[in-house]
């Protein structure tokens, strides 16, 4: 078609010259011809993905409309024809005529002029996301349905002009029945560009987000989404400590990622936010809100497996996944343990907590209570260990900030729940604490002093058991990882070399955390520790700061969490 | 004007730099030779450039880690502490450091106490030496 749209790869050449043609500040009388024009064609657009999607056919209706838009398309035409013969004209002529790809069926002159209206619409209207979708899309619908593409093309304008009207008012797609597929075979290719559009029915529509354009491909999501169901079907039925799934943070390829700085975006936004990361956030929910014993196991797996992931915050997705069977499963047990500690004290707010949360959790605690109630006796220094070797991957950042965010979301719960404000912290105090053999020292640490009586006994017999399973269950999937990218096959010998040099160099963070701490004359370890690590690490230098890699390798839900941003109404997120 | 003055003083910079490496490697080389002579085996010339060199970077880094040890613990002048949590991956170093730094305490200690012992002495013997004036 027109050469100047050839350099142009992503819209169509012909959605590229519809859009000069409007653009251009034509000569008086085109200038209006072609805004109405395109006005009028975007209501056609719309409906077309519409229909298509819903695939329902509806019958009657659509013949007035459609003798509507026809009469429309051809007063258009025609206008177009009346004009002189500008390069303008000869463009728009070309676009109005030429089909917009190979088109199955003949077409009449009509038929083309939807298809750049439908264009032009999704064009306009779709996100530029959806915009990309589009070209690959423009062909493989044609062959979809053949048969269909004889009926109702008026339908389908019918349908356009409906599914304008509804989005105007934000009625739900599934209003217009998708009748008949397109006529054309152009307007097919065109609908089912729409309907690319549509698969995304959110983007356009979420102002309030706007990061969500960059998010990491959805299909992770929805991969995790699902392993961890599967996961932990897997691990109810079987109720063995290490089938628990990790909540786990969306499984990053590279190393450096996931934080789980799930800590209190519950508080307002978590919901919406956290939906696409339900495991990590899940857990992150339980481990401030205390469940009550019965829903405990599966909330307690959670809640120490908050703080867990939380530490392994930038683990790569799938060590964060591999880590959260052993988080889980320790963050269970280390609930469990730690809830006799707390359990006096903490019950009312878990209550309290729980019917916030229990949307959000009861997946987990369903999974997680077999578990949970197997590894009861878990030491919550398990959980300290799993959570401190999971913290050791290479990113601490989100363990420190998360940590942080633990503290201020634990304590925001319990103001929310007007609970003691102590419980949290303890909690939060006990998970974060890294080294095992500190557990006793992080028992005696502010809160927990009068609880530490209880926990060591309980947890005492356990403990080993559980650091084995869950946390060699994390080495052994880091030394998976080493077997893949060395390329070259491992001996056994070799891979167990792997994880006890894992478990030293993760056991080593974890202490330079809890030094650093302690160097600050604190008992917390919080971000500042966390990025003095990173920097003696080379991670942070200089010139990059923690800011940039947070913004480098985490997904947008974490970043929130550590980076504030302004929400509209004047809301501030995270709230420091 | 003043990138003339930058480039100057970045070569003195140069050139203090290359001062203080040939300082350490002066002294490396005698620590090496003692070495040598101890453990009667033979090391190289290049090995003791090795060394110098490295030792030179390792104090570098030194330097940045014990700032940076300070400013985490909100202080602006370095500190034992800073210095031992430096140390602390070598135990060896450590326990050697801790035991020094332990020793120059008490050693500050006792000296403050005679400091203070002496001006007491000092304040009371000319409060004797008037009473016993007085006295007479």
């Amino acid at each position: 078609m027109a050469d100047s749209d050839i350099s142009d790869n992503e819209p169509t050449t012909r959605t590229l010259l519809r859009r000069v043609l409007d653009t251009e500040a034509p000569r008086t009388p085109r200038r209006r011809q072609s805004t109405r024009a395109g006005v009028q064609r975007t209501p056609l657009g719309t409906p077309f993905s519409m229909r298509l999607r819903s695939q329902t056919k509806t019958t009657a209706g659509r013949q007035p409309h459609r003798a509507r838009s026809i009469g429309r398309l051809a007063h258009i035409q025609t206008r177009g024809q009346l004009k002189e013969q500008t390069p303008r004209t000869l463009l728009e002529n070309i676009l109005l005529t030429a089909p917009e790809s190979s088109m199955v069926m003949p077409e009449s002159a009509v038929k083309p002029v939807p298809a750049p209206q439908v264009v032009q619409f999704s064009r306009r209207e779709s996100s530029p996301g959806s915009l990309e979708l589009q070209l690959p899309e423009l062909n493989a619908p044609t062959t979809l349905a053949p048969g269909r593409l004889t009926s109702g093309r008026r339908k389908k304008r019918l349908r356009l002009s409906e599914f304008q009207q509804g989005m105007d008012q934000g009625l739900p797609l599934s209003q217009g029945p998708v009748t008949e597929p397109p006529g054309n075979t152009g307007a097919s290719s065109l609908s089912s560009s729409l309907n690319l559009t549509f698969a995304t029915p959110l983007l356009p529509q979420s102002v309030q987000r706007p990061g969500l354009a960059r998010r990491p491909p959805t299909r992770r999501a929805v991969d995790v989404g699902i392993f961890l169901q599967d996961l932990q079907d897997t691990s109810v039925a079987t109720a063995l400590p290490g089938d628990r799934t990790p909540v786990a943070t969306l499984p990053t390829d590279t190393v450096l990622e996931d934080t789980q700085p799930f800590s209190q975006p519950l508080i307002g936004r978590s919901p919406s936010v956290h939906h696409s990361l339900p495991y990590p956030s899940l857990s992150a929910e339980r481990t401030v809100s205390r469940r009550t014993r019965s829903s405990g196991p599966g909330l307690q797996n959670n809640s120490p497996g908050k703080p867990a992931q939380l530490l392994a915050g930038k683990a790569e997705e799938v060590d964060a996944l591999a880590m959260g069977f052993p988080n889980t499963s320790s963050s269970t047990s280390g609930e469990d343990g730690v809830e006799p500690l707390l359990g006096g004290v903490g019950e009312e707010v878990e209550e309290r907590m729980e019917e916030s949360m229990s949307l959000s959790e009861v997946k987990e605690a369903a999974g997680a209570q077999a578990s949970a109630r197997a590894e009861e006796p878990e030491a919550h220094t398990e959980v300290a260990e799993a959570e401190g070797s999971w913290g050791a991957i290479e990113e601490k950042e989100p363990e420190g900030s998360s940590r942080d965010k633990d503290t201020e979301g634990r304590t925001a719960r319990p103001e929310l729940a007007s609970s003691t404000p102590e419980f949290p912290r303890a909690r939060q105090l006990e998970f974060l604490e890294p080294a095992p053999p500190t557990s006793t020292a992080v028992l005696s640490s502010e809160p927990l002093e009068p609880l530490s009586a209880r926990l060591p006994t309980r947890v005492q017999t356990a403990r080993p058991r559980l650091r084995q399973d869950s946390y060699k269950m994390g080495l052994s999937h880091y030394a998976k990882l080493f077997s893949f990218y060395a390329k070259m096959p491992m001996e056994k010998k070799a891979l167990e070399m792997v994880e006890k040099c894992l478990d030293k160099y993760f056991q080593r963070l974890c202490d330079d955390l809890d030094v650093f701490a302690a160097h600050a004359g604190r008992k917390t370890v919080r971000l500042e520790d966390l990025e003095l690590l990173m920097r003696r690490q080379g991670l942070v230098t200089d010139r990059v700061s923690l800011h940039v890699l947070v913004e480098q390798h985490l997904p947008l839900e974490y970043r929130q969490l550590l980076i504030p941003c302004a929400f509209s109404g004047n809301t501030v997120f995270p709230a420091q | 004007m003043e990138a003339e003055k930058e480039g100057a003083e970045e070569q003195q910079g140069l050139f203090y730099r290359q001062r203080l490496k040939a300082a350490v490697h002066y002294t490396v080389g005698c620590l090496c030779e003692e070495v040598a002579s101890d453990k009667e085996v033979q090391l190289s010339r290049q090995t003791i450039a090795a060394i110098s060199e490295v030792t030179f970077r390792q104090c570098e880094s030194f330097a940045k880690d014990l700032e940076m040890f300070a400013r985490h613990a909100k202080r602006s002048t370095i500190n034992t502490e800073d210095v031992k949590l430096l140390a602390r991956r070598s135990n060896s170093l450590l326990k050697y450091i801790t035991e020094k730094s332990e020793e120059f305490n008490v050693e500050r200690k006792t000296k403050k106490k005679k400091k203070l012992e002496d001006e007491n002495k000092d304040s009371l013997e000319p409060a004797e030496a008037g009473g016993v004036g007085s006295e007479n």
